[in-house]
């Protein structure tokens, strides 16, 4: 069954096309990860998934919904998708048990012990259990991460999404934050992981787009792209980063 | 004199028949009424708008406005049976007030002249003046009109002492520089900046006898005489029972002694020290100390309201409210307070014909104008703080209002804080440039003190440390309030 549904997905910012027609097709449980070029459209295609930004042309239905629907309720939509920022973007002024369990509790989703209930089981399943009255400015960066990611799964999401969640890490902090994905992929979440990370993606991902100047160029099994990509594009691409 | 009489007797003729006339008009109206001619004015209350710093006219001694004028209107509202409320508004402003309506009469030791009685209609004469020139006490050169050649001249704007300067500078080949009032020209004399002042005879000679440092050297010019005055068409009971009431006061003795009281009197016991007058206008001056903070108050409570109302417009999604909040900050910001102050005060009820008390006027005018600035404040709040922290509370499914409310405004807030103590402090800074229209708050309270006893260095210091002492006072307090909310 099909969980995200992109066609034709075009996107412009003023008379720059950054998206130039996009299909894409993601089951339930698939792991997708996209690569490419910096400026190639992948943090855009994410956002556009979750109408963070606008579409300017084309369709995108995420469970069921259609985004270009004016009826469809975006707040309902967004809780159905969890979102996970390279920067991080913990709300400073919280603490991290807060941050966690703001949305539960502000859309009313469960009550306030119940929200607390579940922050304390999420945080203790990214490994932060310790870290409930911290405020984010006293965690590391794999830390600060792996709460993000905790406060995501915290309106409980069926798919989550990932932009480049480990390039404002430290190489020694990578590995934490790729393991709760890992984590989330083996529960059978549904992913699109935007990563630079071409040995996670090799392992975990069911599949690999890559993109670049707005079109995926090539897709397919981490063993095909990455041990045979057919375009020359994707190898150039490969072989800068590999 | 006897011409004078019978010129008033004839006013009163006219007045009579007028009332007559208006009693004849209504049906029903009782003969009682119209045998009463008083009743016009009587249990009246009139509203009567004269200068700040005109002594021995009107000034204030120990808070109270005191003075020729003030006495004579008192006591002829008294002879008459009316009501009188005055307006210390500032000689200009009690004219421009009187045009708009805002009073019902101005007495302001104002010279009857043909130009303003095209605007205005005048009373019989009161007093008779003229012009006099004084120079500073230690000044030996200047002795004569002649003296003054390529010398600079103080006059009040819009006096007959300027009309007069101006009628001879040509001949004596001197400037003439206009001042708003007595004390600030006197000072500007002593201080060397001009060489010697043309101003009202009686003005001048209070002054000197309360040592205010300058001397008289010429005569007394042939001048005119001060008259009362209602808007032209206005309220014609009210000049009548001014005539009236004077024509009384002047028969039974009670005029020349209001006069003898002021200009008569031996110049006074030596100036107390600093301290004394301290002591003696510390009372004045924290009452406008306490309308100084009632303004502020009010101003910045409505200015918030304002600032955070249009600081979203500002950061809307719309291009109307945009615009709407961008026009509203751009005409406050683009406009100097002090014209602000003078069209709310004065303008605005000519435009509208619904008068305006001072303080409303005043906390208008600084809620608009504080409020464009704290609309900025909050502009610059809410965009400062990293659109990240929308994306995040919009991906977790929470609404614009909800994304504001718990992620973007308690970080804002934080920010703002301090540009919101420093705009509050600029706004109570701001409340005595309100002096100008009359509101007797802190540094109109110090102007009335130096104009009576002209020691203007001694009390614009006590303004000075009082604003200095509260405003570091509630800096500090804000500070500290600002360290325990905003950690
Ligand atoms: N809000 C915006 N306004 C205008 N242009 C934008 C905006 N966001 C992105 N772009 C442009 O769109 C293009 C694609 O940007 P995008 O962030 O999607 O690339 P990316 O593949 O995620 O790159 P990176 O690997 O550097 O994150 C870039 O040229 C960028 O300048
Ligand atoms: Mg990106």
């Amino acid at each position: 069954m099909s969980k995200i549904s992109v066609k034709g997905l075009r996107k412009s910012f003023g008379s720059n096309e950054v998206l130039k027609g996009l299909d894409v097709e993601i089951t339930e449980g698939e792991v997708v990860c996209v690569i490419g070029p910096s400026g190639s459209g992948k943090s855009t295609f994410l956002r556009c998934l979750n109408k963070l930004d606008e579409l300017s042309a084309g369709t995108v239905i995420v469970d069921g919904f259609n985004l270009s629907d004016k009826t469809v309720d975006l707040n309902e939509v967004r809780q159905h998708i969890g979102m996970v920022f390279q920067h991080f973007n913990l709300f400073p002024h919280m603490t991290v048990l807060q941050n966690i369990m703001l949305a539960p509790v502000e859309l009313k989703k469960q009550s306030t012990a119940d929200a607390r209930a579940t922050a304390l089981k999420l945080l203790d399943r990214v490994g932060l259990a310790d870290k409930a009255s911290a405020r984010p400015a006293q965690l590391s960066g794999g830390q600060k991460q792996r709460v993000a990611i905790a406060r995501s799964l915290a309106v409980n999401p069926d798919i989550m999404l990932f932009d480049e969640a480990t390039s404002a890490l430290d190489p020694e902090m990578v590995g934490e934050v790729l393991q709760v994905i890992r984590d989330l992929a083996a529960e059978g979440m549904t992913m699109v992981v935007v990563t630079h990370e071409m040995g996670f993606a090799r392992e975990v991902a069911d599949r690999v787009i890559f993109m670049a100047d707005g079109v995926i160029v090539e897709e397919g099994t981490p063993a095909e792209l990455f041990g045979n990509p057919q375009q020359e594009r994707t190898q150039d691409f490969l072989s800068k980063v590999l | 004199m006897r011409k004078l009489n019978i010129f008033r007797a004839g006013k009163l003729a006219v007045a009579v028949t007028a009332l007559l006339a208006l009693a004849g008009g209504f049906v029903g109206v009782s003969a009682a009424a119209a045998s009463q001619p008083q009743s016009a004015v009587t249990g009246e209350t009139y509203v009567i708008g004269t200068d700040t710093t005109f002594a021995p006219f009107e000034y204030r001694e120990n808070g109270e406005l005191t003075g020729i004028d003030m006495d004579l209107i008192r006591d002829i509202a008294a002879n008459q049976g009316f009501t009188v409320e005055i307006k210390s508004l500032g000689f200009d402003a009690a004219l421009q007030a009187l045009q708009s309506n805002q009073v019902d009469g101005v007495i302001a030791g104002m010279s009857i002249t043909d130009e303003r009685k095209l605007v205005f209609d005048f009373s019989e004469p009161y007093f008779d003046s003229g012009v006099q020139m004084a120079v500073a006490e230690d000044n030996t050169e200047i002795i004569g009109y002649s003296d003054l050649a390529g010398e600079t001249v103080v006059a009040k704007r819009g006096s007959e002492g300027e009309t007069f300067a101006n009628s001879i500078k040509d001949e004596y080949d001197f400037t003439v520089k206009a001042l708003a009032d007595s004390a600030t020209m006197y000072d500007d004399v002593k201080a060397g900046n001009s060489v010697a002042v043309f101003d009202d005879y009686p003005v001048l000679a209070y002054g000197i006898n309360q040592n205010n440092g300058l001397k008289s050297v010429t005569e007394k010019e042939q001048g005119s005489s001060y008259g009362f005055a209602v808007n032209k068409g206005q309220n014609p009971e009210l000049l009548a029972a001014f005539n009236a009431g004077l024509a009384e006061l002047k028969d039974s003795g009670e005029y020349q002694a209001i006069l003898d009281t002021y200009l008569e009197q031996p110049a006074p016991a030596a100036a107390s020290g600093f301290f004394g007058l301290l002591g003696d206008s510390l009372p004045a001056l924290m009452k406008g100390l306490g309308l100084t903070l009632l303004a502020t108050g009010l101003s910045i409570l409505i200015a918030l309201v304002l600032g955070v109302l249009f600081g979203f417009f500002k950061v809307s999604e719309s291009r109307v409210l945009r615009g709407l909040a961008s026009g509203y900050v751009s005409i406050f910001r683009g406009t100097p307070l002090l014209v602000q102050a003078f069209f709310f005060y004065f303008g605005l009820p000519q435009l509208t014909g619904q008068s305006i008390d001072v303080l409303t006027a005043g906390v208008l005018t600084l809620s608009l104008n504080a409020g464009a600035y704290m609309t900025e404040i909050v502009r610059g709040g809410i965009q400062s703080v990293d659109p990240g922290q929308t994306e995040a509370g919009r991906s977790l499914g929470l609404g614009y209002v909800t994304t504001m409310r718990r992620v973007v405004l308690p970080q804002a807030v934080k920010i703002m804080t301090p540009s919101f103590i420093n705009q509050f402090v600029m706004t109570l800074k701001d409340t005595s440039l309100l002096a100008v229209i009359g509101f007797a708050e802190l540094t109109y309270q110090g102007q009335q003190i130096y104009a009576s006893n002209f020691r203007t260095g001694e009390t614009l210091l006590i303004v000075a440390a009082l604003y200095f002492i509260v405003i570091n006072l509630l800096t500090m307090l804000s500070n500290k309030l600002d360290k325990r909310f905003n950690k």
